[in-house]
Formats: structure tokens, sequence, C-alpha cells
């Protein structure tokens, strides 16, 4: 019975979208004389940023889903990522000059961002939120803020104030592929094409391996998963560890297409993160990755069809409109409380 | 019950320190209340001796360092200079505005106003630093001469009448020369101006759209954020038959990011940038325009800071300068009996007179009433391929 509410609810909430998005056809054809150029490049545009999103938001979901907390220092793993990236580009000669094939340099800048924010992620974990486990629920959100400033001002006294730049059009070119009305560069496929096999391996991962199993257990119910042998302090460090590897490659891929990155670079995108999660239902993978293409479609529309000031306030509006009609998010499902 | 114990002292040893610290801050403030003027007015009489101080705003890191940095250089280079050849010797204090964060700029403001040992400011650079610094520089009698800030209205507000002073002409020269460059040589029929929210930008924007838009031409007009690096969706705005593109930003690499966007997708209208842009060491666009106020670029005083700056002529920071030499010159007339006052430097700027060979502008250095320099003007350079900003108009 539950079930079929939650699927009709989900049904409800997708209806809606489709909806919005064929008023959006709608005004293209009325208003904007069927300037399809437009829409579709806003579209990729929309696409590229939203990968972004959705990666960043896979991670507040899964540390919410598996611990039911908002772990706000995941924005700035996220910049941690970006720069880890940008030294390791440093390292192989840099975008003028790489001493690797381009191809294989952003491969190990993927894997070393990947490996060192999802190792930060299980330190976070360890020090700032385990100890915290069973204190009340306010302790380890103030926790998690700290670990942001700590993160955020680390960076700015370690790199210092100034903007880094990764120079993708030195490093991969401006080629791509002209599709008529509309131009998809190299360096957004490649964010594309690695958003969506990233977010294809997390969910093989979840439904399919042992770990993933016992992250669903461990996310269900952890008392009784650790009645059934489940090491739960594991299964939640593992977790700290893939969220914050998705939130690393989320900041190299970042670098690669908009270029520039600092140490403040977290906040907002993380604050967007956070959005796309609760939009999309938070603990929901599947919630995640719609909720982050859907904010960065609503970004890119938004400045392509009203003004570049009016984005934030379209993606945040988004997120109230959801909150007013769906407070579970498109695709969450209501947490069942025991009494 | 031994750690409730333990608790109750902490806390009570903490209110004790707590009071005694407020009440030692007190007893400091009303002390000094009560033998002068407060610390840091306008009339707090300042012994020379040998050596003063002036407070420089600008940049130093931040998204728009590589333009501070030219200033502090060029500020720094002026002192030596100077120090070099007068007994009463010159330390430039530093304060770091990390434009665009205007927040930066106002504690760096509250700095120097609450430091009595400075006498001077030179900056800040953007015209939001000037506009968010006025009230703590104003309150505490501060002359601050900036050698960037553009925006028309920061010279005619009163607020900041006899306070505010700059060695660089008003936008409202600058935007006449971008429109009559635009319509005249460019033959623009169409404008698209893209402003970054920041009250220069949208200033320089409004009243070069103003001026287009009086001669015939088609004008559109959009923001963006100058914290955003994905103008991606603004730049696919911008149709084919737009001739110009119009970005007077601030902080020159976002511009080379929107150049190399507009590139992505193809676009082929000219970009234009403003003073505020030009940056060859990041603003390289072939093919854009930069304007630029005025500089005397075969100057010896650009040879020389050229030849002991690795090459780099750093021609942003120039005015900086000038802006150094207006208020080094007036605290040094103003300490002429060993004493001075920050209203007394105030005054000397007021009637700075430089000749134009000793100006790094290439023009010679008078303020009008407003504060205005009198007679400036504004160049147009073209960027070429191998990065070179060549004068074009």
């Amino acid at each position: 019975m539950r079930m079929r509410r939650d699927l009709s609810g989900g049904l409800a909430s997708l209806a809606v979208v489709g909806a919005a998005f064929a008023g959006l056809l709608a005004y293209v054809v009325v208003v904007r004389d069927g300037d399809w150029a437009l829409f579709f490049q806003l579209s990729v545009n929309g696409l590229t940023l939203g990968s972004v999103y959705a990666l960043i938001a896979l991670g507040y979901s899964m540390v919410y889903g598996i611990l039911k907390l908002l772990n706000f220092a995941h924005g700035d793993v996220y910049m941690v990522g970006a720069f880890v990236g940008y030294g390791v580009l440093t390292l192989f000669g840099g975008p003028l000059d790489p001493t690797l094939p381009v191809w294989l340099l952003v491969v190990v800048m993927l894997v070393v961002a990947m490996l060192t924010t999802g190792g930060l992620g299980m330190l976070i974990e360890r020090f700032a939120y385990r100890p915290l486990r069973d204190a009340p629920r306010i302790a380890p959100l103030i926790s998690a803020l700290g670990v942001s400033f700590f993160l955020q001002n680390s960076a700015l006294l370690l790199l210092g104030a100034d903007f880094r730049d990764y120079n993708p059009f030195d490093l991969i070119g401006l080629e791509g592929i002209d599709l008529g009305p509309v131009f998809v560069s190299r360096i957004r496929i490649i964010a594309i094409a690695t958003a969506i096999a990233l977010m294809i391996v997390l969910t093989l991962l979840v439904t399919r391996t042992r770990i993933g199993k016992a992250m669903r257990a461990t996310s269900f119910d952890r008392e009784a998963a650790m009645m059934m042998g489940i090491d739960t302090d594991r299964v939640i460090a593992t977790t700290f560890f893939i969220g914050s590897a998705l939130a690393g490659a989320a900041g190299v891929m970042f670098g690669l297409v908009f270029s520039q990155i600092f140490h403040f670079m977290g906040f907002l995108a993380g604050l967007k993160g956070f959005t796309a999660a609760v939009v999309g239902g938070i603990g929901s993978i599947p919630g995640a990755m719609l909720g982050g293409l859907l904010v960065g479609l609503t970004e890119a529309y938004a400045t392509g069809y009203l003004s570049g000031n009016w984005s934030d306030l379209m993606v945040f509006s988004l997120l109230v409109v959801v909150m007013l009609f769906r407070p579970t998010g498109l695709l969450g499902t209501p947490a069942i409380q025991k009494v | 019950m031994q750690m409730k114990r333990f608790v109750a002292l902490a806390l009570a040893a903490s209110a004790l320190v707590v009071a005694g610290l407020a009440y030692g801050a007190n007893r400091g403030e009303t002390g000094s209340a009560a033998k002068a003027a407060p610390k840091g007015s306008a009339a707090s009489l300042i012994n020379c001796g040998t050596r003063v101080r002036i407070g420089l705003a600008a940049p130093i890191t931040g998204p728009a360092a590589s333009l501070g940095q030219q200033q502090l250089s060029w500020g720094r280079y002026f002192v030596t200079r100077w120090n070099r050849f007068h007994r009463l010797k010159v330390t430039i204090v530093q304060g770091d505005t990390q434009l665009p964060d205007t927040a930066a700029a106002l504690r760096v403001a509250n700095q120097f106003a609450g430091n009595a040992q400075i006498l001077g400011v030179v900056g800040p650079a953007g015209s939001q630093e000037v506009v968010v610094s006025s009230p703590p520089l104003r309150s505490r009698g501060v002359a601050f001469v900036s050698g960037s800030a553009t925006r028309t209205t920061l010279t005619r507000e009163s607020v900041r009448r006899g306070f505010f002073f700059r060695v660089v002409p008003p936008d409202a020269i600058q935007a006449q020369s971008v429109a009559n460059y635009m319509t005249r040589t460019l033959r623009a029929r169409s404008v698209f101006i893209i402003d970054d929210q920041e009250t220069y930008s949208v200033g320089l924007s409004d009243e070069v759209q103003r001026i287009l838009r009086s001669r015939g031409v088609t004008v559109e007009r959009d923001s963006v954020s100058q914290q955003t690096t994905d103008f991606s969706s603004t730049v696919a705005k911008i149709g084919s038959g737009v001739d110009v593109v119009y970005i007077p930003w601030q902080i020159s690499s976002r511009a080379q990011l929107f150049g190399q966007q507009m590139r992505e997708q193809g676009k082929r209208a000219t970009l234009f940038g403003s003073d505020g842009l030009f940056d060859p060491d990041n603003f390289k666009i072939a093919g854009a325009y930069v304007s630029f106020f005025p500089v005397a670029r075969t100057s010896p005083l650009i040879t020389q800071y050229r030849n002991t700056h690795g090459g780099d002529p750093d021609y942003f920071g120039a005015p900086t300068y000038a802006a150094t030499q207006v208020v080094v010159n007036a605290v040094d007339r103003a300490c002429r009996d060993g004493r001075a006052t920050r209203a007394e430097v105030r005054a000397q700027v007021r009637r700075t007179d430089i000749a134009a060979r000793q100006s790094v502008l290439g023009l010679r250095i008078r303020f009008d009433a407003n504060g205005d320099i009198r007679g400036g003007r504004f160049g147009i350079f073209r960027i070429a391929a191998n990065g070179a900003y060549n004068p074009v108009g």
C-alpha cells in the first residue's frame, strides 16, 4: 500500500516536471519564435553543470541516507578535489606543456583527486562525526560546519586567495561536435560522459555488490544491520569514501569545464548540490542524479531566457516549490518513525 | 558532582577574565578620550619625525590580485625612489582588499582609519571599494587617492568631497571614448553589454548604453556575477547579428574565460573590455579591445620601472605611482613644521600640482573641486595575436 503511494507520488512529481518542461517548449515556440539553437545550447550547458551538481548531490544523499546527517563540509571536499586535480596537472607540466598524453593526464587527475578526497572524507568521518554518533543530532551538524570552515581556511592559508586556472582550452582544445544548431565541445563531452559513467558505477556498486547491500541495510536500520553481523563503522567509512570521491571528481570536472578554482568555491556549489539532493529526494541515489540535472538545467534556462541575475533565484525557487508540494523530494520516500 | 563543580569554577574564571578585559578596554578608551581628540581623528597631531606612514589599499590577493600586485609594486617603486632622496622617509602599510570582496575592503578602511599613524591612503582600487571605504575614512578625516576607481558618481556625490581624489579620469570620459570607437571605427550597429553587477561595471555600462542608444545603435543588456565562472548560457544568448560584446569588468581572468567560452560556441562578435581588464598577463583574447586611462608609455619612469621589474611595465599599476606621489608630497608639505594632522594632509592633497614631466601619466596632476584630475582622457588598445596591447585610438 505504502509502496503504491510512493510510486504514485513519484510519478505525480515527474508529471509536474514534465509539464514544466512542456511549458518551456511552448515558450520557445511561441515567444522565442522556435529558436531551437539557443534551447539546445542551453540544454547542453545545463546538462554539463547539472552533471557536476549531481555528483556533489550524490555525496550528500549517500551520507544522509546512512547517517541522517547533513554533511555541510561536503562542498569543501569538492573544493579540495579541484585543487588536488590542479596540483596533478601542474606536476605533469601544466596545461601548456603536459608531459603525459592529455587523456591519460585527465584520468590521473580524476583518480588522484578521487582517492585523496575519499581519504579526506574517511578522516572527516573518523574524527569529526564518529565521536558524535550518539550525540544529539545538532552536534554533528555543528561539527560539519566547523569542518567546512576548517577546510576553507586551510586552503586559504596554504594556497592563498588567488584563483588557479586549469586552462582547459589549452589543455584539451576548443574542438568538439558540431550538431548543426548546437556545438558540444570535447571538454563538455568528457564532463558529461564521466559523470554518467560514475553514476552507473555507483548504481551497480550499491545494487549489485556485498558492500552495496551492507550500505542499504545500514541505511534501512543501523542497529538491525549491526546485529546481523555487518560492521557498520566500516560501511559508514566506505560511504564517506565513495561520496567524497565523487565530490573530488566533480571538483576536477568543474576545473576542466569552467577553468578557475578558488578556496571559497565549495560554498555555493555545495549549496547547489545540497539543493539538488533535496529536490531529488535526499537519501535517494536516482533522486540526487535527477535533482542535479534539474538544478543545472534550471540555472542554464534562467540565465539564457531571463538573465544571469535570475539564475540563483530560480534554482532556490525550485527548491521551495518542491518542498511545498512534495517535502520528501521528487523521488524521496517519507521516513517511517517507529513509536 | 566533581565535574559540575569544575564546570562552575571554569565558568566563574572565564567571567572574571571577560569582565577584566572589558574593564581594561573601557578604561583605555576613556583614558585616551579624556586626554585629547580620539586616536586617528582628523585633528590628531602626529609627530612626523623622520618616518611617516601611509596606507595602500589594493587587491593584493584574490581574483584581481594581478592588478593589485601591479599597484602595490608601483606604489613601492615611488616610495623607494622618494626615500633615496628625502630626509622624511615613508613606510607603506599594506591593506589587502581582495576585490570583489567589499567586506575585506571595509576591514582595511577601518584598520587604516583607526591607525593614527597613517596620514593618508593610496587606493582603494575598485569603485565599489571606494563606496564602502568612504564612511570610515571620512569619519577619521583621511584623504584617499585612488589610481583606478573610475565610476563617475564617486566624485559627484558630496559625501566624499574633500576626502576622495583620483588620478584617473571618470567613466563619463571612458564611456565617451568607448562609444566613439565602437560607432566611428568599428561601425557597430548592434552591441551586447554585460555588466558584472558591481558599482563600477553597472555605472560604466549604463553610460555606454545611453550614448550608444542615442546614436541609434541596438543595445542588448545582461548581467553576470563576478563569482561565476560559467558564462556559457550568457554566451549562448549572443546572436549572430551582434557586432560588439562589451564587458566592463574588473577581473581579467574571468574576461579571458568569457572570451574562450565565446570561441567555444563559435561566436564571432568583437570583444571589448574596459580599463579593469587592461591586464596583458591574464586577458589576451586576440582581436579584443580594451580602453585604458592615460599612462606616458614612453616616459623614462616607465623605462626605469621596466628595467628594475623584470621587463614588465605593469601599466595598470602606473597611476598608483601618481596616487602615491600625490599622498607622499602632501604628507611632506604637511610635515614641514615637524607635525601634521590628517586635515592638513587633506588640504595639501587638494593643492596638488605636479608637472607633466614628473608625472607618469604624461599630464599635469591637479584636481578640480570634486577631486577629479583635470584634463584626463582614455585610450583604446587592441590585443594582437601574440597578446601584445597595441594603441589604436
